[in-house]
């Protein structure tokens, strides 16, 4: 075999492996088109709409138990509000609103996990609501829920601070996690 | 022993010709089977935009949702006096005027707070539907008309979500 023979063959086989790369790399794009789409829109749209929705509708809910007060408090401004003032003397200690005779802490808690059980819950979403107080003093949890493990290192969509301002005893923050 | 070495070389050629047309095959094969899912994709998806919009709309819609006066309506919220009426007023005009703006769709309205209750404010079941697609949001529903017996009159605002399911 002559030497441009050799080339030429040298040639072909390179052109022949191109090919297979082009190919092969064609194949990669396809699926990674299919492995990188994103999460469809109305996916999106639902866990944000969901985790709003839910944690607006929780706090203006108004509480229709006995809570040995003249007024219906809400769930939130309320109910929420005196358990960040009285969170001292929770679980069995003074506050206004003594629900279905417990402390305002204990039962917002109780309420707002059987809240979400009913509506998130029952549609198998996993969440996490999270109330905390924050004061000159730093914030410290008042409360956490969460269903199925909660949403900690998950993709997840945020209802947004919703916060409230606690008289004299700081700000209460409430957020809601709605994760996949 | 010329004859022999360019048969090997034909039959090399329609090898790697072969091979060729293969990947070539298989390609052409992915790419139809890709299309085809995309397609359905297309399908699903704009089914689920239909639901998005129906959800926002019957969300936001007058007749339905809280408002007081010249006030801002309230987010989430939905009227139960205004419901009541609205149910009936749908269905007076189902075809008239709501099929317009709902389509085939189901909305329903369920309260799980104080007490469990369901209102089916809007039906129009699509009879030969190949899929349903249900979107639901929590909202809370107000109620003016629960305290008038007694001696307070103070609004209450119960717990539950609104269920909307479209049809393709």
């Amino acid at each position: 075999m002559s030497l441009i023979e050799r080339c030429r063959k040298g040639q072909m086989e390179a052109m022949g492996l191109v090919v297979i790369v082009i190919l092969i790399t064609l194949g990669m794009l396809f699926l990674a088109q299919f492995a990188l789409k994103e999460a469809g829109e109305k996916k999106i749209f639902t866990r944000k709409g969901l985790a709003y929705s839910s944690m607006s509708a929780i706090l203006k809910t108004t509480v229709e138990t006995d809570c040995r007060a003249n007024t219906i408090p809400y769930l939130g401004r309320d109910v929420l509000e005196d358990c960040a003032i009285n969170l001292a003397d929770s679980p069995e200690g003074y506050s206004k609103y003594k629900c279905s005779g417990l402390h305002s802490c204990v039962f917002a808690e109780q309420k707002i996990t059987t809240l979400l059980l009913n509506t998130l819950g029952e549609w198998n979403k996993r969440y996490e609501f999270q109330s905390r107080l924050i004061n000159n003093e730093g914030a410290m949890p008042i409360f956490t829920i969460t269903n199925k493990g909660g949403c900690t290192g998950r993709e997840r969509d945020t209802s947004g601070l919703f916060p409230i301002q606690a008289e004299n005893a700081g700000l209460i923050e409430n957020i809601l996690f709605i994760c996949d | 022993m010329m004859t022999k070495k360019g048969q090997g070389r034909m039959t090399e050629t329609i090898a790697v010709l072969f091979i060729f047309f293969v990947l070539i095959l298989f390609g052409i094969v992915f790419y139809f089977k890709y299309q085809d899912v995309a397609i359905k994709e297309d399908i699903r998806e704009s089914l689920a935009s239909r639901a998005m919009e129906t959800t926002l709309t019957s969300l936001f819609l007058p007749e339905l949702q809280c408002s007081r006066g010249a006030a801002e309506p309230e987010d989430n919220c939905i009227d139960l006096i205004k419901m009541n009426n609205a149910m009936r007023v749908f269905k007076e005009n189902q075809d008239k005027y709501y099929f317009d703006i709902f389509s085939y769709a189901n909305i329903t309205v369920f309260q799980k707070y104080p007490t469990e209750e369901k209102w089916t404010v809007y039906e129009k079941v699509k009879l030969n539907a190949t899929a349903k697609e249900p979107t639901f949001f929590v909202v809370v529903l107000r109620n003016e008309a629960s305290k008038e017996s007694s001696e307070s009159s103070e609004t209450t605002f119960g717990y539950g979500y609104i269920s909307v399911e479209v049809y393709r």
